[in-house]
């Protein structure tokens, strides 16, 4: 009995190694390809020639080292911190379509950054920072707004998906006020500000999204295990000594954080926070010790392979990511849908 | 001119970037030899080569070909081609058939549809970038990468609608380009008309005047303008403007009962010759004047407006829509404080103006309708 139950475990276990093996091979060759592609059309050996710091053209070192590495780079740790703020957000909400993007962060996100762009001129910050980092505040009290009704009593994770997708339609109906209201030009920064997208990343935001990262992913892993608990629902989880209260705060500040730096420096990107703990819940299971890690591993794949996607289709052109997404995303979820349910 | 903090002078930008970026490209090779800084319409010095040879454009395409004159593009190795071919493609027919080598420039994408790549505009190894006042702010993250890779950039703003910065931008584009005397004469060109203007019409009566896009014809509230563009036109034409601070933004629709309350004593419909516009008001340079009136023709059978006066005067007009925030929108102002002060412009012919200004500066020759009433006078 007990054999047969550690051989089972064993069997998963390698199956969790395999997948992530495969994801951290795939993850690589995208890297790899996005860092080969793009719309200069330069041959990989040149690529190589520059990465090798052996180029002796400027030009070729600026379009390797400024703009391709850049948004390689940002492709990945913003994926993987969608990633892992939708498998929070799914794992507190107990719910499947919780993500920062349906549930209002990414919009309070863009709220802050057009109030930056309208009103960011009486700032003392150069606009370049204000609008990243209203965005970044703005993600934060979105998610405070939803938090905030998760500490009324009886609040159950329905109510709080409720207050997500209220707060959704509130910094939507704010932003499109802003819109309204905003000079044509204000107007096309906030559209393209707001239009997802990798083009603007340079090394020093890459960094910053990376360090929020690395502190958030180890924090929220000592919560592992209350977190798993927490999918028992919380009346089983508070007997088993979780505080579900405190630990729902705690994991909203992760939301926030990861999201806003994720969403201040690339627009808003949508479906990756919603589809990449899918993936990693169907390959590596529910236990959060390996879902966050594969949650984050599969985020930066699906980003970075959708980053390559958007150089192939027109070549010449970077087509805009937002649309990459949604449109290999959708088809894929759908299947995954499908699979689970022939599974059940 | 105020200067925002990110618009530093390149001598500080590159001191900058050298520490943010070692990696950061320098300019090419023979492109050193720089000239003395050079002011643009943002008010920013920057340093060109003495003889920029791989210029990228992106906007003010036709002011660029007036200024430099068509062998200006044998310089020139890129441009957003779709503000051209796609948004203006009679008029990019005629140029291109003009100046044969425009099809096999580069594109480097357009800041409207944020398609413009960095990259595609680093590969071309240009030497000078030339963008409007617009993208550079609206693209602020994309201008500091470009700028980053020793790349100068020079802003043109013809958009502003703004006398001073026509000036500046022709000037410095005409500095950039050796051709410093087509620059002068058409900056001298553009304030004289301007002064005459603003001469003929003093102390005349301001008629309330309305302008519509008609992209999507009579069926459809296109845009108006509030203080920019044709609303700076309308007020330099001597005209009160009925959307001045009535709608919330610079263009946007305004009410189709405010519209009808203001009584506008002149409306004019901007025509032009829209790809995929089956409804639009016809205009521009395939363009004949009958189906100019029979496109315009339905506005004046809109709901409510046979009781403006402006339609039970006769006075619904059409003027093509490029007649803006260009070096020519002097003509479409001379048309519109024309129509309002008819004795003070009885000696000028705003489609001759037209014409000539296309003798004297333009590689294309002056065809079609450009600036119409519905109805010919007396009829």
């Amino acid at each position: 009995m007990s054999g047969s139950a550690i051989a089972g475990w064993r069997v998963a276990n390698a199956r969790r190694m395999l997948a992530s093996l495969a994801a951290s091979g795939a993850l690589v060759t995208c890297f790899a390809a996005d860092i080969a592609t793009g719309p200069a059309m330069l041959s990989p050996a040149a690529v190589l020639r520059s990465l090798a710091g052996m180029a002796s053209d400027p030009m070729l070192d600026a379009i390797v080292w400024s703009l391709r590495l850049p948004i390689a780079m940002m492709a990945v740790v913003v994926g993987a911190a969608l990633g892992i703020s939708g498998a929070v957000m799914q794992t507190i909400l107990n719910n499947p379509l919780a993500s920062s993007y349906t549930l209002g962060i990414s919009a309070g996100a863009g709220f802050g950054a057009a109030l930056a762009i309208l009103f960011g001129a009486a700032l003392p910050v150069p606009q370049a920072w204000s609008v990243p980092i209203a965005a970044f505040v703005f993600a934060g009290v979105a998610c405070s707004l939803v938090a905030g009704v998760g500490r009324m009593r009886h609040a159950t994770p329905e109510l709080l998906v409720l207050a997500g997708i209220a707060c959704l339609f509130l910094f939507q109906a704010l932003l499109s006020l802003l819109q309204f209201l905003a000079s044509p030009e204000a107007l096309q920064q906030i559209v393209f500000w707001l239009f997802g997208s990798l083009q603007r990343s340079s090394s020093a935001k890459v960094a910053i999204v990376g360090v929020v990262l690395t502190v958030v992913l180890p924090v929220l892993l000592t919560d592992a295990w209350r977190l798993t608990a927490l999918q028992l629902g919380d009346e089983r989880a508070g007997a088993l000594g979780v505080r579900v209260g405190s630990l729902r705060l705690r994991a909203f500040v992760a939301v926030s954080l990861l999201t806003g730096a994720a969403v201040a420096f690339v627009g808003t990107i949508g479906f990756i926070g919603l589809v990449a703990p899918h993936v990693a819940r169907m390959l590596v299971g529910e236990d959060q010790r390996h879902l966050l890690p594969a949650s984050a591993l599969f985020g930066a794949l699906l980003l970075s392979a959708a980053s390559v996607v958007s150089k192939l289709i027109i070549p010449g052109t970077v087509f805009p990511i937002g649309i990459v997404t949604a449109l290999i995303g959708v088809p894929f979820f759908g299947w995954l849908i499908a699979m689970s349910g022939r599974r059940s | 001119m105020t200067q925002r903090p990110t618009t530093a002078a390149p001598a500080g930008l590159s001191r900058r970037s050298a520490l943010l970026l070692p990696l950061a490209a320098v300019l090419p090779h023979r492109a050193r030899a720089a000239i003395a800084p050079i002011t643009d319409a943002m008010g920013r010095s920057i340093t060109l080569p003495a003889s920029p040879e791989r210029i990228v454009i992106i906007f003010n395409f036709e002011e660029f070909t007036a200024i430099a004159g068509p062998s200006g593009w044998e310089r020139v190795v890129g441009l957003g081609r779709k503000q051209w071919a796609g948004y203006r493609q009679a008029n990019w027919n005629r140029y291109r058939a003009a100046i044969p080598r425009l099809d096999s420039l580069a594109d480097v994408g357009i800041a409207d549809d944020k398609s413009f790549s960095v990259e595609r505009t680093l590969s071309l190894r240009p030497d000078l970038l030339i963008v409007h006042e617009f993208a550079y702010r609206s693209m602020a993250p994309l201008m500091q990468q470009i700028e980053q890779a020793g790349i100068p950039i020079l802003a043109i703003d013809y958009n502003a609608q703004d006398p001073a910065k026509h000036v500046a931008s022709t000037l410095a584009v005409g500095s950039a380009m050796g051709t410093e005397d087509r620059a002068r004469a058409l900056a001298d060109l553009y304030l004289e008309r301007m002064r005459d203007i603003a001469r003929r019409v003093a102390g005349g009566k301001a008629s309330k005047v309305y302008v519509e896009v008609g992209s999507a014809g009579a069926g459809t509230i296109g845009n108006t303008y509030n203080n920019a563009m044709w609303g700076r036109m309308i007020e330099a034409a001597g005209g009160t403007n009925i959307a001045r601070d009535r709608i919330p933004t610079g263009w946007a629709p305004m009410a189709a009962e405010a519209v009808l309350a203001s009584a506008p004593e002149f409306v004019f419909i901007l025509g032009s010759s829209w790809t995929n516009a089956p409804n639009a008001v016809r205009a521009g340079y395939d363009v004949d004047i009958d189906t100019t009136r029979r496109t315009l023709a339905p506005y004046a059978e809109r709901p409510g407006w046979q009781a403006l006066p402006a339609i039970r005067n006769g006075e619904l007009h059409m003027i093509e829509t490029g007649l803006a925030r260009c070096l020519s929108d002097w003509v479409a102002t001379q048309y519109i404080a024309k129509q309002l002060h008819p004795d003070a412009f009885s000696d000028i012919d705003p489609v001759k103006s037209l014409r000539q200004y296309h003798e004297m500066f333009l590689p294309v020759s002056f065809a079609g309708t450009w600036m119409a009433r519905l109805r010919p006078p007396n009829a």
